[in-house]
């Protein structure tokens, strides 16, 4: 891409006091990630990897411990006062929860006309329009304007959520989650709103999500995360195709089927345990304890990241046996216990 | 197998009044489960799946009152309209619960070991001393390492999965013949959720018990169960063996659903599938079909009357759409 990325993290750090004296938990380990205008891009790792604390250092909800957020260029840290209030604008952060990230006692106007007075818009009359224009945008019927937020559905409160993000003109979208709260019936909806808002405002996204096939539709590039770090990254169809870790290749082999016919047969390889504690990470790569290829090497150091290809990346020993398809980490295994 | 269903439910028909309002969460729904099978109750949230197996084992919140209709046989024997305590002695006992979030179904201030040993003995009768050591056992069936430091240890200090697998010794502590899991996965991660899926089915059929597995996740079903019944605000909407069911599915809503899960083939950037519209909010019977103003096929008639489920050519799938059951006689 010869454009620049208008969100770069260069080497992010963000660490939290343990509560064992004298400890950290490394939440976010040295992660780089760059976002173009207007692409959405995933990132993907189960529960506790730190791709919460990611995007919620991203935006300044954390403080990072050490490394840079540079927005157009522009590193955040370096701000301060008006100046970083008025870049801080320009990245907004999508809850998971649309019924706790709402003031119940507000209306839809309410909620929509705060964000855009916080936004700085004076005139009532221009306010009036944006909420209007804003309603519009997240496809939301202007009725629902005087309606509380508590009245409405799941999909329709996130739809609000949006709005309010949406009311400040951002340049870059943290979205934490967004469709997981909601009925599967109304996901297809607000990801479509998505899709659109990429596309027709240039908004870019940052996309965090478990569920890996809705990533892989929505995104043009992922990033897989575990304990903290970026363990691969590459173009979706890249990344779905060949993925080149160990990790990633469990990821996506432990998601289930919905044919039958697929899913009785499959005795495929479970991934073994849950993510270790990042107060104590292994040694050396981090996936190593869970990892069936993991050899004595993987402990002594972090193996560094090897380019696939243009774009693809992965952080493993055997990254390159893998992507050729030489090696594979789904080899079958018998239940084992954590 | 035998030939009685273990669960037979029949036209069960929940209502819930609280101060201020009345819901029909279930209306009319009928299923039955044998022992040794699964039965996935799939929907979404409101669809009544939860209402429906917990009301009539008496587990709702306080200040509802709740007014059952229509029966449901647990080996035979009537539950609606059972005293308190006679259901009581069946909680834990002849049916085992699995519930969605491990931390909250957990004492958090009690040992592991002694949580599971209380179900022992109170559904078992045997000593304290007993109980410990089929606690013991229970966490070996449920396949969590290095058991004997786990009784010890406490809900705060194991993961998700592990927590999730200790409400399942529980569960299967007074040795139930039915097993009743809401949502056991929803709460963990997509390999934890492999996993533990894996167990639910592996004692599920090593102790031949009846399970009914309550989900919203299309793609935990085909796995783990023989047949399924998809719910649609209140209503049964499609029900039959799983392999039928999620391959041809026939009710515009079970294809909607199904449809609606991104697929690989789908194109990068590409267009979501989906319902549109909203579902129903719970409140008075709806007079016709509940999907039919999100429903492609719907015609004037859907909204006249309550589709009745009618049996598929192939007759073990039953169907409840006017449109797609045009021409053939009610089940």
């Amino acid at each position: 891409m010869t454009q620049a990325p208008v969100l770069k993290v260069e080497n992010l750090q963000t660490r939290f006091k343990s509560v064992q004296r004298g400890k950290f938990v490394h939440a976010v380990d040295d992660v780089s990630i760059e976002l173009y205008p207007g692409e959405i891009v995933g990132l993907v790792g189960e529960s506790g990897c730190g791709k919460s604390t990611l995007g919620r250092t991203i935006v300044g909800l954390e403080k990072a411990s050490s490394g840079r957020v540079l927005l157009d260029g522009v590193d955040l840290s370096a701000l301060s006062g008006a100046a970083l209030r008025d870049s801080r604008r320009a990245l907004q952060y999508v809850f998971q929860d649309p019924y706790s990230s709402l003031n119940d006692r507000q209306t839809v106007g309410e909620a929509i006309d705060e964000a855009l007075v916080i936004a700085g818009t004076r005139s009532p009359e221009e306010r009036d329009r944006r909420t209007k224009e804003l309603l519009d945008q997240v496809g939301l019927a202007s009725a629902v304007r005087d309606r509380h937020t508590r009245e409405l559905s799941g999909g329709q409160r996130q739809r609000v959520a949006i709005a309010r993000s949406l009311a400040v003109n951002p340049r870059v979208l943290i979205c934490d989650e967004p469709v997981s709260a909601l009925d599967l019936s109304i996901r297809a909806q607000v990801m479509n709103l998505f899709l659109r808002l990429q596309k027709d405002l240039g908004v870019a996204c940052l996309f965090i999500a478990h569920d890996l096939a809705l990533v892989r539709q929505a995104a043009s590039r992922v990033y897989v995360m575990y304990l903290g770090r970026i363990v691969e990254h590459g173009s979706s169809k890249e990344l779905y195709d060949r993925p080149s870790h160990p990790y990633s290749q469990m990821l996506l082999a432990s998601a289930p089927e919905v044919d039958p016919r697929i899913e009785k047969h499959r005795r495929g390889p479970l991934m073994i345990g849950e993510v270790p504690s990042p107060t104590n990470p292994p040694s050396g790569c981090r996936f190593r304890t869970r990892c069936p290829l993991a050899v004595d090497d993987c402990a002594k150091a972090l193996p560094p990241s090897r380019v696939l290809s243009p774009g693809h990346t992965a952080a493993c020993t055997f990254a390159a046996d893998l992507h050729r398809g030489n090696r594979t980490a789904l080899v079958q295994q018998e239940m084992s216990a954590p | 197998m035998h030939d009685e269903p273990l669960l037979e439910v029949r036209n069960l028909t929940v209502n819930l009044l609280t101060a201020k309002s009345a819901v029909r969460p279930v209306d009319g729904v009928s299923y039955s489960v044998r022992q040794g099978e699964c039965l996935a109750i799939v929907g979404e949230s409101g669809s009544g799946k939860t209402v429906m197996n917990f009301a009539p084992l008496g587990l709702m919140p306080t200040g509802v009152t709740t007014m059952l209709s229509g029966s449901v046989k647990l080996e035979g024997r009537e539950l609606i309209g059972l005293p308190e305590a006679e259901i009581q002695k069946l909680r834990g006992k002849s049916v085992g619960f699995i519930f969605q979030d491990p931390m909250s179904a957990l004492n958090p201030v009690r040992r592991i070991g002694r949580q599971i040993a209380e179900m022992a003995e109170l559904h078992l009768d045997v000593t304290p001393r007993a109980a410990e050591a089929r606690a013991l056992e229970l966490v070996k069936l449920v396949g969590i390492s290095d058991p004997v430091a786990r009784l010890r240890q406490y809900p705060h200090e194991l993961s998700g999965g592990l927590r999730q697998r200790i409400v399942i010794a529980i569960a299967l502590a007074g040795e139930p013949k039915l097993l009743i899991a809401d949502e056991p996965t929803t709460a963990l991660d997509v390999t934890v959720q492999a996993q533990i899926l894996r167990l639910l089915k592996d004692v599920q059929r090593r102790l031949n018990m009846a399970m009914v597995l309550i989900t919203h996740d299309m793609g935990v079903v085909a796995g783990a169960a023989d047949n399924i019944v998809v719910m649609y605000a209140a209503r049964a909407a499609e029900c039959g063996p799983v392999d039928k069911v999620l391959v041809s599915p026939r009710h515009p809503y079970t294809q909607g659903l199904i449809n609606a899960i991104p697929r690989r083939e789908d194109p990068i950037g590409s267009e979501f599938r989906g319902l549109p519209g909203i579902p129903p909010t719970l409140g008075a019977p709806i007079k016709g079909c509940a999907l039919a103003p999100r429903c492609e096929l719907a015609v004037p008639a859907c909204s006249n009357s309550r589709p009745p489920l009618v049996r598929s050519d192939d007759s073990a799938v039953l169907v409840a759409c006017p449109v797609v059951n045009q021409g053939k006689a009610a089940a």
